[in-house]
């Protein structure tokens, strides 16, 4: 059977006018099941954005192929959205306006597209935010409004993109609370980039432990802690294992990296 | 009581603005009653009530209502040009680099030229008719519309561009959804410099070289010593560079809703 999401030998180089190249990919395998829930943690700038990007159809890889459902990625479309790490949303747009985003762009008509932002506000507990504009917002409110967003078109695969980093620690708890509730009642495909290995262990099925740039799978670690998670199950010896085991994986790459700076 | 002082602190700003006018004007009106003018003095002395006078004559004999028609004609003729030309090409070049670097000497160096420079060619070539009017308002207005378009278009977010098109965005609605509302607010700030530069022009032309308009009736009126004149004409450009100034004011408070209040001003 073809795994839902397959990245097979990804390469991509970025090179920009008047510096270096900078090899992003090198190599990259990656692979995901539907309905799974997986993280990819590694050192920052080995590549996790630019896979994200290339998955979601904005950059294109030099050579390599990345397939969904079997079908070739080769630019956006419906069945994935990203819920962005700075949010990304339109400052001139009310609260309401940037959820309906993807809707209007899909051309759906205004009297469904406020019907479906009213569900997705509620849903994300902004009622009575509909008409503020972002810079009204805090970050947990933004980020709410840019997950929001992502799910109003109702994708199959959700791409975040370290969406809690900007946000302090106990709106962070919270926020993730609510993804595990809302991913397990929609079913959806989640590829989550973090730097925070607790987050990932607590959300995922699966964590994928990159290298350092140019980015590759390193080596994937399975969670096999029962669901629903709690927030107690972050006290668990089992669960401080599991930490432990990434922090191993993920050290030599850190200092792999560190290394590689002084040069 | 308090209805009354509700009343004074809502509008603050504006009496404490119009009240120290009125005062100005008052006092400027009784020089002449408190000080005697030598005679050579008071040949280019005149006060408020007597400019009023000037103004109502010139009104009756239809006078300024004609000059004026010509100076907004010209105005109104030379700004609309600017920003027929000035946006598209703001806009195309901040979108393509090739299209910048073909047009980004001619505006460099024109824009760094004091415009009135072109005036006596201009009147050499275009006659003392509107056209020359026309012709170094736009040139004046051109330039600030011009070069707050394409920076508005060249700081747009990337980020945001990424946005709309990952969710299936063309190029048009990414600069309908994205570039355009980004722009915007320069395009104001390029608007209000222009008005400013096409108001300039209208002056500084009619000055050097016109029959007709308010800068002409000014010139003509100020080499006849007559100062009342000198000052309808003053009054008015003033006038209508406020009503303007608000107007545009107006608009970018509109446009700025969504902004955070600090970054309002620019
Ligand atoms: N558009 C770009 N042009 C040039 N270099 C880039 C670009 N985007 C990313 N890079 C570089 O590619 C590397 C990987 O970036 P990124 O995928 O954002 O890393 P991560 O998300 O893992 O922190 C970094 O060294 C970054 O500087
Ligand atoms: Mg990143």
């Amino acid at each position: 059977m073809v795994p839902y999401i397959q990245a097979k030998n990804l390469n991509l180089t970025f090179r920009p006018k008047n510096r270096d190249p900078v090899t992003a990919l090198l190599g990259l395998d990656l692979e995901a099941s539907q309905g799974e829930f997986l993280s990819l943690v590694g050192p920052s700038g080995c590549g996790k954005s630019t896979f994200l990007n290339v998955l979601l159809g904005l950059l294109k890889p030099d050579s390599g192929d990345i397939r969904l459902n079997g079908n070739r990625i080769t630019g956006p479309g419906q069945e994935r959205a990203m819920v962005f790490q700075e949010f990304g949303l339109l400052p001139w747009r009310t609260v309401q306006a940037n959820v309906e985003l993807g809707l209007e762009l899909k051309g759906v008509a205004a009297a469904t597209r406020r019907q479906r932002s009213a569900e997705l506000i509620t849903l994300v507990g902004l009622n009575g935010f509909e008409q503020h504009y972002p810079h009204e917002l805090s970050g947990g409110m933004k980020q709410r409004v840019g997950l929001a967003r992502a799910l109003a078109t109702d994708p199959d695969v959700l791409l975040m993109d370290e969406p809690f980093a900007a946000l302090d620690a106990q709106t962070r708890d919270l926020m993730q609370m609510e993804l595990l509730q809302i991913w397990d009642r929609a079913k959806k495909t989640v590829l989550f980039v973090t730097h925070s290995i607790e987050e990932a262990a607590y959300l995922s099925d699966r964590v994928v432990i990159m290298t350092a740039r140019p980015a590759r799978t390193k080596s994937t670690i399975k969670i096999n802690l029962p669901r629903p998670r709690d927030y107690e199950m972050r006290l668990s010896a089992e669960f401080n294992d599991i930490k432990a085991r990434i922090w191993e994986t993920l050290k030599e790459e850190l200092m792999t990296r560190s290394a590689g700076d002084g040069s | 009581m308090t209805r009354l002082v509700n009343f004074y602190t809502e509008r603050e700003h504006y009496i404490l603005g119009g009240g120290f006018i009125l005062l100005l004007i008052i006092a400027w009106e009784s020089v002449p009653h408190l000080v005697a003018l030598p005679r050579a003095l008071s040949l280019f002395f005149t006060t408020p009530s007597k400019v009023w006078e000037t103004f109502y004559e010139l009104l009756v004999r239809n006078e300024v209502q004609a000059h004026f028609y010509v100076s907004a004609t010209e105005f109104l003729l030379g700004l609309g040009l600017a920003i027929l030309f000035g946006l598209p090409l703001g806009l195309i070049m901040g979108r393509s680099s090739v299209m910048d670097a073909m047009f980004d000497p001619y505006v460099t160096a024109l824009n760094a030229t004091p415009r009135i420079v072109f005036l006596p060619l201009l009147i050499l070539w275009l006659g003392l008719g509107i056209w020359s009017k026309v012709m170094i308002v736009f040139i004046g207005a051109v330039f600030p519309l011009l070069i707050n378009t394409y920076e508005g278009v060249k700081n747009v977010d990337r980020v945001l561009v990424n946005v709309v098109r990952s969710f299936g965005a063309n190029e048009w609605q990414v600069m309908k959804m994205v570039v355009l509302p980004n722009s915007l607010l320069y395009i104001v700030v390029g608007l209000r410099l222009a008005i400013g530069r096409a108001i300039l022009g209208v002056v500084v032309g009619e000055f050097y070289g016109a029959t007709k308009g308010l800068g002409a009736m000014m010139a003509r009126a100020a080499s006849a010593y007559q100062v009342d004149v000198v000052f309808v004409g003053v009054a008015i450009f003033m006038a209508v560079s406020l009503i303007f100034t608000l107007t545009v004011k107006k608009i970018e408070s509109k446009l700025t809703r969504w902004r955070p209040e600090a970054v309002k001003s620019f």
